[in-house]
């Protein structure tokens, strides 16, 4: 029997080529950052917000990655794109085959059992219902094959796991039509995508509605973790919430799912993290031109799965925008720590955990103020629950400019995994060919010149700076 | 159409390879592509790039000149294309020809998909191509202006005299969701100035739109008090409410969400000559 989880792998050796042009000063080894946006598309300018990534365990040289990247063809055009790559991230194409219309209104992915299997969870424009997708060679520039749909939900977040010859496939997303208002759920599909059942993961009142983030991590034992923040009432603005985590020790395959962790207080379905906690809902430019609200990632060390780590974010009231805990639980969601990070200022926190144990924690976090604000991008890396650890700036760029074309401005999410000895994720900044915004080196494909910062076009003409996606990959501490 | 463009297209459509030409118009050709170049074939059966894979339809075409392209792609003169026919052995080497196509990979560089191509140009001829194109994308883009203007229900000249939150929530079975998608609908109020159709000068219309901006919506007009222009305006049936309120009437609500629903004020005598044209 072939058991795996896909997301997590054995540790395989990645290639280091850098595949192209005008390189920056040299960098510290094993790091890479690579700007995803191909030579072919040197002339654009759009903002391409909250990324995704999909690898394989299987084959290191297969990613998928994903941001609100319009299709080149412009605004009428049938189909949207998604980044891959077939070197192992040292370059990246980028090929139209979601079905949607220029681009996508949310996306993210997950690699199938075999490559190149793909999985999706889009909202579709026009319209913006859910569409559940599947490609089964996400190399082919054969448009994504619909599997399910339906309207009145929000941020689909797809992950997966493989069973025998079968992909399960656990796409959390807040359902609008959920009896009573208790909208946290995740739709599981144990047959490749063909088939799809809505489980309700929220048991306790709501404010009418959960928040959007649904977030679910699988381990290879099959232990499925989804992380959801309760919203129980509104001030303002405010929303007063809790921060839960469901458990299904089966792999969600029972008909009552997600029901294997209770919360002491009131033997509930859904253990209580974070009680009563404030989310500031801004759906403005709020935090260094980024709007703010969902901020939740899980992660589950995919060959323990007792040990599982939760990343949140809400306003401490210290004087505080926004602000990232981390925790972490080491009997299956029983008890939990109290905050090993809290980061004032920061989003986008995304976690993994490799498979010698070590976390890492991806976020972005605004420093200093006005026009010196910049947006730094971190990866922490800890062995022992943050009690120490070792982090690495892979960009700090500037965080007023340029001007915000939508929101979010870099996304609702980023995305970290680890595979083998590596830790792998994307994240979107101010792609400026600056070396200074970059302290690892940074590799651009699309044409650049460092000397004077200056992106440009096809024919050697200026480029203004917008907002690029970043691939990086940095290695896990030994 | 220009004499010898007029010719040359002519000759085209009779020639071997080109068959698919002979049901579609240049306007047709020009509707369905987003890059249009001439260039010469060079290679059979191969690509220009590595990440695009070769087959029996794709051939290498060095640009002779880019008649049409978006702003974000890297295309010029002298660059090698791979382009996926239509048809396997539609093409010879050495064939100069039109090529009608739409984005397929970009990575190194441009692959693209063929909608079709016009063989046989000269480069004498190659000038008279991008006026002709050009003129055919003037007729898809008036061509679809009249169409999306015949489905409307109003179109008018205008200025934007007030911008108000509309009043939706109280005539929804539910409460309101929240999501940053949410399109935190708005209502201008229009003053008419000409009335093009469905609209007499001097009214005043209602028309609702988003005032979010997030990426669902990115694209989507909006408006500000004191805006001019030409409005394509749509009876509402978006928001699930076709009626609004003004001056304590319940009046009709219209929506505005095509980049074609907003037009610059002095487009108002092409849009009355559109409207009449047979």
């Amino acid at each position: 029997m072939r058991t795996g989880v896909i997301v997590v792998a054995v540790a395989l050796g990645v290639a280091c080529e850098a595949p192209v042009q005008q390189m920056p000063p040299a960098r510290p080894a094993g790091v890479r950052v690579v700007d995803l946006i191909p030579r072919s598309l040197s002339g654009e300018t759009w903002q391409d917000a909250e990324p995704f990534l999909a690898l394989y365990a299987s084959n290191p040289k297969l990613m998928a990655a994903s941001a609100f990247t319009p299709n080149p063809g412009g605004s009428e055009s049938a189909t949207a794109p998604i980044f891959v790559s077939d070197d192992g991230g040292d370059s990246w194409t980028l090929r139209n085959t979601l079905p949607s219309q220029s681009m996508t209104a949310d996306i993210t992915h997950a690699v199938g059992g075999t490559a190149p299997v793909l999985y999706a969870g889009i909202m579709k424009v026009p319209g913006f219902p859910l569409n559940e997708l599947k490609a089964d060679d996400f190399l082919s520039a054969t448009t994504m094959r619909l599997q399910a749909s339906r309207s009145d939900i929000d941020q689909p977040f797809v992950r997966t796991s493989a069973v025998e010859n079968a992909d399960r496939v656990y796409v959390g997303l807040n359902d609008f039509e959920a009896p009573d208002g208790r909208s946290a759920t995740v739709d599981v599909s144990l047959d490749g995508g063909a088939t799809y059942a809505s489980r309700r993961i929220e048991t306790r009142g709501t404010v009418g509605q959960d928040g959007p983030s649904i977030r679910p991590a699988v381990a290879q034992d099959h232990t499925v973790y989804v992380a959801y923040f309760g919203w129980r009432s509104t001030t303002g603005s405010d929303v007063t919430s809790d921060v839960v985590v469901v458990r299904d020790d089966n792999g969600a395959t029972g008909t009552t799912s997600f029901r294997d962790l209770l919360d002491p207080s009131d033997h509930l379905p859904g253990r209580l993290v974070g009680t009563h906690v404030t989310i500031p809902w801004s759906n403005a430019p709020t935090l260094g031109q980024e709007r703010i609200g969902s901020t939740l990632s899980i992660a589950v060390d995919a060959l323990h799965s007792d040990t599982v780590y939760l990343a949140w974010a809400d306003r401490a009231g210290t004087g505080d925008i926004y602000t990232v805990h981390v925790r972490r639980s080491t009997d299956r969601g029983a008890t939990w720590s109290g905050d090993l990070r809290t980061l004032t200022n920061a989003t986008d926190a995304s976690l993994a955990v490799s498979t010698n144990g070590t976390v890492g924690l991806l976020y972005q976090q605004v420093t200093g103020s006005g026009a010196a604000s910049r947006w730094v991008t971190r990866l922490e890396q800890s062995r022992d629950g943050f009690a120490t650890h070792r982090d690495v700036v892979l960009a700090a760029v500037p965080a007023a400019t340029p001007p915000f074309q939508f929101l979010p401005y870099i996304g609702d999410y980023n995305c970290l995994f680890t595979r083998g000895n590596q830790f792998l994720g994307v994240f979107s900044a101010n792609n400026t060919p600056d070396s200074t915004n970059f302290p690892q080196g940074v590799v651009y494909q699309r044409r650049v010149d460092f000397p004077t910062h200056r992106l440009l076009d096809g024919s050697g003409a200026p480029v203004d700076v917008s907002i690029d996606p970043f691939f990086f990959s940095v290695p896990v501490l030994p | 159409m220009h004499t010898r463009s007029a010719i040359l297209f002519a000759v085209a459509l009779s020639l071997p390879g080109s068959e698919g030409l002979a049901q579609m118009s240049r306007a047709a050709l020009v509707k369905q592509s987003d890059i249009i170049f001439v260039g010469t074939v060079t290679q059979l059966g191969a690509v220009a790039v590595p990440e695009v894979p070769a087959s029996d339809r794709t051939v290498v075409v060095r640009v002779d000149q880019v008649l049409e392209k978006p702003a974000a792609v890297a295309l010029a003169t002298g660059d090698s294309v791979t382009v996926q026919t239509v048809r396997a052995g539609s093409l010879k080497p050495s064939t100069q020809a039109t090529f009608y196509t739409t984005g397929w990979i970009f990575g190194r560089g441009v692959a693209v998909r063929e909608v079709g191509h016009e063989p046989g140009h000269s480069p004498v001829a190659v000038a008279d191509q991008k006026e002709a194109v050009a003129r055919a994308r003037l007729e898809v883009n008036d061509a679809e202006l009249k169409a999306h203007m015949e489905k409307a229900a109003m179109v008018v000249s205008g200025r934007v005299e007030q911008v108000r939150p509309a009043e939706l929530a109280a005539a929804r079975p539910r409460p309101k969701r929240i999501s940053e998608h949410d399109p935190d609908w708005q209502e201008a109020i229009i003053r008419v100035e000409d009335g093009i159709k469905g609209a007499q000068a001097g009214e005043q219309v209602v028309v609702r739109f988003p005032g979010s901006r997030d990426v669902a919506w990115v694209g989507t007009p909006r408006f500000a008090v004191g805006q001019e222009g030409t409005f394509v305006l749509h009876k509402d049936s978006t928001t699930g409410l076709p009626l609004t309120t003004m001056g304590g009437q319940s009046v009709p609500a219209y929506t505005a969400l095509h980049k074609l629903d907003v037009l610059p004020k002095q487009d108002a005598t092409r849009v009355r000559a559109l409207i009449r044209k047979p």
